[in-house]
């Protein structure tokens, strides 16, 4: 698939256009996004990049309504979700979009199954038992289920948060530096689940990462600088992604 | 270091801020009752050092057991000496107060008493010759007397006489005026009103020149040995020795509901410096990262408690200053005879308030500080450490010493209830193993948490889906800080328990006693011991057919000898339908020459007493009488000497009856009936009808006011641990702030939040009211078992359920802010802090 059809095909996911981020006023704006236009397919392991200050972070917020936007629009599915106040907002997280976070992604409250099964029960619905099966299988954590995040290392936890993300079966799994506080290996586990759940159980995925190991996992990744998506890269190795980053460290955009 | 610790402060100022309130209040409540009681000290010091103003030498009747009089030759012998400018004496008595409705006014008849110049005439003059009174000023605006208007006063033979009402005046500080009210007269009619042939005070003036003490040295020698003579001043003294102690009393009531509102603020603070301490641990680290020794540590969190304790200590002696002068206008308002004067704080309720507010804040601090300089310099290095999750918590040791203090409490009541029998020490001995029970509580409450939230949680979290079952978790997942929280509202309701628990089963208990000793419809009684119903009222009441039956009773006072000693007994008899329960022997036809005897007088069925007869006011010849059966005297109307009716009219010539108890016939109209006993008892002013019903009316009252009292004061204590439960809530939020923007981003809304915050302070509320509630029930009905011999256990459980539930709803309260606060929390802003 290439990424001129991806960009105009009705599958995708989730589409942002022109969307601008500033914080602050006047004299003390920051501009974070400056116009952004993206769209990420379903079905599909995107990875957004950039230096740090990029971006990168903001985006992702914007693209899954947990921040609001200066001004674009974000779609999801066929929603537009800019506008939608807290309580759809909500119900939307609720519905169609999962989560992986750098750190604390569990409550420490709960067992490891328990929070797989949170957002599920946030919503009031039952879990798909041969889905979550599956998940639980894929992520090697059969004999972790009972256990506490406090019992469990640091990628068992990150393999609960994406089990998680995955048992509730969202539209779209935004990530955000699933692999930042991580060992290589553990960090190569995680990223093969998602990547595998994108083949095995079509899900779509966004990742935000700074790593091009991770965004090497991914089927395209797509670059940010100074708050524009300046460039997009198919099928990435960490060499290309690589190479990718250090041009644009040095060119001007 | 004190620099660090002042931005420290002012960083979490509002962290800091319920804590503040917390102490502010305790150390207000003690500092109010120090203003209170010292006010009205400063009141009572006034009012008798005025009084000693005016009067240079007393003279009082000798001291003793039996009230006399000084004749009036010993007046005669003081007016005689040397130096005494002018000398009155004071005449005290009885003169009963008939009341527009034309009855004597009052449980106790109105004092009558002669007006010297001593006394203060508010207003109008003070009475001059035969037909002329004065009231104090409560009872006259109490009973609607106006001066210039005519008043009706019974003597000492009940005879009507009337007065007209030329002035008010005001009883000072006198208690016992104060209580029963009076009527004043001159001399002479204060004399012939209440037939006292003597004076209860010679107060005397000294001529110009003559010192107090050269004259009270010469008016002793004068009056001899027996009275007392003494200087205003002395007994100025004296008197604000004696009323001072009463305002300690009430200080010493007072103060202990502030030293279980500093308990509590105890707990709060605690509780509060264990939680800041955790959440700073990587700033205690880095601390000892850059050089900050182990002292250092402990010392900056002390200092802090200090500070905070000294800030709080001075806005609670602010707030003492108001509530003590709230409390006085109150009193006020409710004509309670106090002497009020301006408030202030005096250097001692500075000295106290500021010692107490800071030690226990400071005392409070010691073991957090103690923790945090358990803190290693490497922990500032980890990431922020996640909201604290306790371990299992309850180590062997904190279940050993809990077992223990549990059991000896436990043994200690068992010993208090079954071996010691009713009485204080038994009562004080069930307080101690209360207290000790509440000991062990304190220190098995985390591992109680556990159990206990998921009793008090089951219905919140069926109830409220996902953000239930989340909160009941939340409020098990610091046991420790969940038991400080929680067990700060246990004390508060333990007491409130207790109070309701004792009330209710004392009402049960006089209930009962007031069936037996009560067991008609109407009493026809007299306001004055030793004045009887006229025997026609009873004889006109004989063979109506409204009543059922009639029983009189009729008694006089004698000279009774018994086990060898003798003294003044009151002997009755009987006619009528009553039932005496004998405890032993037989109480069944008292056969002439026999006596039934109350149970405590010493004496044994079998036994004998000699009893002297009283005819014409001439001592008989002494009867000797056989006990035919004891009684219990509580359980009956009737005076503790039982005598047939016959032998009694032989023994004295009692007139009338002492008491007259009427029941209702059966099918009859009770109001109907109360008309009747009313209309023949109306010609006699003091004669007065009662229903068992007004009786138990009024002992209602009494209980619910007291019940009302002490639920206000421990009102404070309650208030206290809620700000705990606000404040732990407040500090675990901000602890938690991230977890609640996951729960957000996973698809929680913002009512949800608040609700899953509610049902834990809901969860917490809980907890504390049932393990007070529990403690409160036991130990109320342990007091109960040493306060009567055959108590009855009677909980008032609607009440208890209604603290339950307004604990409940009070820690929902409590969490409102917190709640808003973490609700308005936003998600990126949440996740992205490290």
């Amino acid at each position: 698939m290439s990424t001129t059809e991806a960009r105009t095909t009705a599958a995708a996911a989730v589409t942002a256009s022109g969307l601008t981020k500033v914080y602050g006023r006047s004299d003390a704006a920051v501009h974070a996004l400056r116009g952004v236009d993206v769209s990420f397919d379903a079905g599909a392991f995107t990875a957004i990049m950039g230096p740090s200050g990029s971006g990168k972070s903001t985006l992702m917020h914007c693209l899954a309504g947990l921040d609001t936007v200066s001004s674009g629009s974000v779609r999801i599915g066929g929603t537009e979700i800019t506008g939608l106040d807290d309580k759809r907002l909500t119900m939307l997280r609720r519905e169609r979009i999962g989560f992986v976070f750098q750190s604390f992604n569990l409550l420490p409250t709960l067992t490891a199954e328990q929070n797989i099964l949170l957002p599920l029960q946030i919503a009031g619905r039952q879990p798909d038992r041969t889905l979550l099966d599956r998940v639980v299988e894929t992520v090697g954590l059969r004999d972790r289920l009972g256990h506490r995040p406090a019992e469990l290392s640091g990628g068992q936890q990150q393999r609960v948060a994406v089990a998680r993300a995955l048992a509730a079966r969202p539209q779209v799994i935004f990530a955000d530096e699933p692999t930042g506080n991580l060992d290589s290996r553990s960090g190569a586990e995680v990223l093969s689940f998602l990547r595998t759940s994108v083949r095995e159980l079509g899900q779509t995925i966004v990742m935000v990462t700074h790593d091009p190991v991770a965004a090497s996992y991914a089927d395209r990744v797509v670059f940010l600088r100074d708050g524009l998506l300046v460039r997009e890269l198919a099928a990435p190795t960490p060499q290309t992604v690589l190479d990718t980053l250090v041009s644009l460290e040095g060119a001007p955009c | 270091m004190l620099r660090t610790t002042l931005a420290g402060l002012r960083a979490h100022r509002l962290r800091l801020m319920l804590t503040a309130v917390a102490i502010t209040l305790g150390v207000g409540f003690i500092a109010g009752t120090f203003v209170l009681t010292d006010t009205i000290q400063a009141g009572i010091s006034r009012s008798f050092g005025a009084a000693a103003d005016s009067i240079d030498v007393v003279v009082l009747p000798p001291p003793g057991d039996k009230p006399v009089v000084l004749p009036d030759r010993t007046l005669a012998k003081v007016r005689e000496v040397d130096g005494v400018a002018s000398a009155d004496g004071l005449i005290r008595g009885t003169a009963a107060l008939v009341g527009r409705d034309g009855k004597t006014v009052g449980d106790h008849p109105t004092r009558g008493m002669s007006i010297d110049s001593r006394v203060s005439i508010t207003k109008g003059a003070a009475p001059r010759g035969p037909g002329e009174a004065v009231l104090d000023e409560n009872t006259a605006r109490l009973r609607g007397f106006a001066v210039g208007q005519a008043i009706t006063v019974l003597d000492q033979m009940d005879a009507p006489h009337r007065f007209r009402l030329t002035g008010l005046f005001d009883v000072g500080v006198d208690q016992e005026l104060a209580y029963f009210g009076a009527v004043g007269f001159d001399a002479a009619t204060a004399r012939a009103m209440t037939g006292v042939k003597g004076y209860a005070e010679i107060d005397v003036k000294a001529a110009p020149g003559v010192a107090a003490d050269r004259l009270r040295a010469a008016v002793a020698s004068a009056t001899g040995a027996g009275p007392e003579v003494l200087t205003g001043k002395a007994l100025a003294d004296r008197l604000i020795a004696a009323n001072g102690a009463s305002a300690e009393f009430i200080a010493l009531g007072l103060l202990l509901f502030g030293v279980v509102a500093m308990l509590v603020a105890a707990l709060v603070i605690y509780n509060t410096f264990a939680i800041l301490v955790a959440q700073r641990t990587r700033e205690m680290a880095l601390l000892r990262c850059v050089g900050a020794t182990r002292r250092q540590v402990f010392g900056s969190v002390l200092l802090e408690s200090a500070l905070v304790g000294v800030v709080c200590s001075a806005l609670g002696l602010a707030a003492g200053l108001g509530m003590g002068g709230a409390a006085l206008a109150v009193l006020e308002g409710m004509d309670v005879p106090l002497p009020t004067g301006t408030v202030a704080l005096a250097p001692r309720t500075i000295a106290v308030g500021l010692a107490v507010g800071v030690l226990v804040t400071v005392g409070a601090a010691v073991l957090p500080a103690r923790t945090a300089t358990r803190v290693p310099p490497v922990a500032a290095l980890r990431t922020q450490p996640e909201a604290a999750v306790d371990g299992p918590g309850a180590g062997t040791v904190r279940r050993v010493a809990a077992g223990l203090l549990l059991a000896a409490g436990a043994a200690i009541t068992a010993v208090a209830v079954t071996v010691l029998g009713p009485g204080e020490v038994a009562l004080f001995t069930v307080m101690g193993g209360g207290m000790v029970t509440f000991l062990g509580v304190l220190v098995i409450g985390p591992v109680l948490v556990r159990p206990l939230s998921a009793v008090a949680g089951w219905l919140p979290a069926r109830m409220s889906g996902v953000p239930g079952r989340l909160a009941v978790d939340n409020s098990r997942r610091n046991p420790r800080r969940s038991a400080t929280t929680t067990i700060a509202l246990t004390i508060g309701v333990t007491l409130m328990t207790m109070m309701a628990v004792l009330t209710g089963s004392i009402r049960a208990n006089y209930n009962h006693k007031l069936e037996e000793q009560f067991p008609v419809d109407f009493m026809l009684s007299t306001q004055r011991e030793g004045s009887h119903i006229p025997s026609g009222v009873g004889d006109g009441l004989r063979g109506r057919p409204e009543l059922a039956s009639l029983v009189r009773v009729r008694q006089a006072e004698t000279a009774v000898t018994l086990g060898g000693r003798e003294a003044r007994r009151t002997v009755g008899a009987y006619e009528g339908p009553l039932e005496v329960s004998a405890s032993s022997g037989s109480a069944r036809g008292l056969a002439p020459g026999s006596v039934l005897a109350a149970e405590g007088l010493g004496v044994r069925p079998g036994g004998t007493l000699t009893l002297t007869p009283d005819k014409g006011g001439e001592p008989g010849e002494p009867v000797t009488l056989r006990v035919a059966a004891t009684f219990d005297a509580n359980a009956t109307p009737l005076p503790p000497l039982v005598v047939p009716p016959t032998e009694f009219a032989r023994y004295f010539d009692v007139a009338g009856d002492a008491q007259i108890m009427v029941d209702v016939a059966p099918g009859a109209d009770p109001d109907r009936a109360r008309k009747l006993l009313e209309e023949a008892a109306r010609p006699y002013p003091t004669v007065r009808v009662a229903a068992s019903t007004d009786i138990r009316g009024q002992f209602d009252e009494a209980l619910d006011t007291q019940l009302m009292v002490v639920t206000g004061l421990l009102g404070l204590a309650i208030l206290i641990s809620l700000l705990g439960i606000a404040n732990t809530l407040s500090l675990s939020v901000h602890e938690r702030t991230r977890e609640s923007a996951l729960l957000r981003a996973l698809g929680l809304t913002r009512p949800q939040l608040r609700l899953m915050l509610s049902v834990e302070a809901l969860v917490l509320g809980l907890i504390g009211a049932l393990v007070g509630v529990a403690l409160g029930m036991v130990f109320g009905w342990a007091a109960i078992q040493t306060m009567f011999a055959d108590p009855i256990y009677a909980p008032p459980v609607g009440q208890v359920l209604t603290f339950v539930a307004l604990s409940g709803l009070a820690g929902v309260l409590a969490a409102v802010l917190p709640a808003r606060r973490a609700a308005r929390a936003q998600i990126t802003a949440a996740l992205s802090e490290t």
